[in-house]
């Protein structure tokens, strides 16, 4: 039998100057699992999604993802994983179909994906993504996060501007994509979902 | 398919989506567009008024060659730095970083470079030729140094691009790093240019050119992703 995915953090250390942030950090997650990641501000939460998604490089320690058994070198990590983050934003001049196409396209996948997400998301095709309201922008992070249907998903407030129905749209499709693949949440808020979950506070 | 035919393809097809989308962006914003074309026209209407067409004289033929470069510099210069940087100003670069492979990045955005700036030289060369009455005696030879030229400028702009992307203080950056990458292409696309304007043999000068355009095309690609990654 296959080995289950899995991502392993240990000792991971991060700072800016002499601003300690990350600080001897360690945590496992498997597939099927979600790591939720909380914390007061400036914690280091979304500086640890970055460096686990190959975005930032660690000062010390070691970030493992094996797929399978095997260990995923960063660039291969970095194109694997699904993340979404506040800060993160896609091309304003492009519509939001476009968006997902070109970003299809770099990954070799059939753009009738994209338009695929964007129904599921109830997601403006020929809107131009500049234009979107905060939540509509967040609904795109997530179909960006998701195109590639990626075994890893690290999900930086993935609630952040959702009303009621994205939210429930969201949680939906999240846990359809715990059926084999894991996550890793910070900020969680409140996710309710029946699904094995690990805890890692990070302390200022 | 072999691996390598499909490899190949894969490259292909990820540097010609790069090339479409920034086309595409650019079409929607016309930034790069109106800056270098706007600076090109200022420049050589400014060249051409205070100059007159002196190209029929011939003891000023060698100077022509040189406001022709410098007209296309400082163009190139005016717009092509906003590659990477606009991606990090607006929060898309991450979106590339986890998408797309460094080498199609890199020569996606530098073929969009250099379709820009043949385009300019496609409109700005005739019009310096007629304002400024510049013969040319071998009009095969100025094609190759604009081409060659072009490459050149377009390569190493992209890569002084990303690496201006990437620093704190972007101001006057590219302007310092520009000089010592651009500068001998420059040289050397003036060198075979005026070849081209006298009617004297610019073979040597053309293949300092392309030998140029091959060596920093090769830095760049293995520069590129240390550069952009973390």
């Amino acid at each position: 039998m296959d080995e289950p995915n899995r991502l392993r953090v240990e000792g991971l250390h991060r700072g800016f100057g002499r601003l300690k942030v990350l600080r001897d950090v360690s945590a496992e997650v498997v597939a099927g699992e979600i790591l939720l990641v909380t914390g007061a501000n400036g914690s280091g939460k979304s500086t640890l999604l970055r460096c686990l998604a190959g975005l930032m490089a660690p000062q010390k320690g070691r970030i493992e993802l094996r797929l399978g058994g095997r260990l995923l070198p960063i660039d291969e990590r970095r194109r694997a994983v699904g993340f979404l983050s506040p800060e993160l934003r896609l091309y304003d001049e492009l519509t939001c179909y476009e968006n997902l196409e070109f970003f299809c396209r770099l990954r070799r996948l059939d753009p009738a994906r994209g338009g695929q997400l964007l129904e599921r998301l109830e997601l403006p095709q020929d809107r131009p993504a500049g234009v979107l309201s905060s939540g509509m922008r967040q609904r795109l992070r997530w179909a960006f996060a998701l195109l590639h249907r990626p075994p890893v998903l690290l999900l930086d407030e993935p609630l952040q501007n959702l009303d009621a129905p994205g939210r429930a749209q969201v949680l939906a499709l999240l846990d359809e994509f715990l059926e084999d693949g894991l996550a890793v949440v910070a900020n969680p808020e409140r996710l309710d979902l029946p699904r094995m979950e690990k805890k890692l506070e990070l302390r200022r | 398919m072999s691996s390598a035919a499909d490899g190949i393809a894969a490259f292909c097809g990820e540097t010609w989506a790069v090339l479409g989308k920034e086309w595409k962006c650019e079409l929607r914003t016309r930034y790069a567009l109106s800056t270098v074309f706007l600076f090109a026209f200022t420049t050589l209407v400014m060249v051409s008024l205070a100059v007159g067409p002196i190209g029929s004289d011939p003891k000023n033929l060698p100077l022509l060659p040189v406001f022709l470069w410098l007209i296309l510099l400082f163009a190139a210069a005016a717009g092509l730095p906003r590659t990477f940087v606009h991606e990090e100003e607006s929060h898309s670069a991450d979106a590339l970083r986890l998408s797309a492979r460094p080498a199609s990045l890199f020569c996606g955005k530098c073929l969009y470079n250099l379709t820009l700036l043949l385009a300019l030289e496609l409109v700005v060369t005739p019009l310096f030729i007629g304002m400024l009455k510049l013969p040319v005696e071998r009009p095969w030879d100025l094609a190759a140094a604009l081409l060659g030229g072009g490459i050149g400028l377009a390569v190493g702009s992209t890569l002084i691009a990303a690496m201006v992307s990437q620093a704190r203080s972007r101001g006057p950056l590219f302007a310092v790093l520009a000089f010592p990458v651009l500068l001998p292409v420059v040289k050397l696309a003036i060198e075979a240019s005026l070849g081209a304007v006298l009617g004297e043999p610019a073979e040597m000068a053309l293949m300092l050119v392309f030998l140029y355009d091959s060596m920093i095309t090769i830095a760049s690609l293995m520069l590129f992703p240390a550069i952009f990654n973390p």
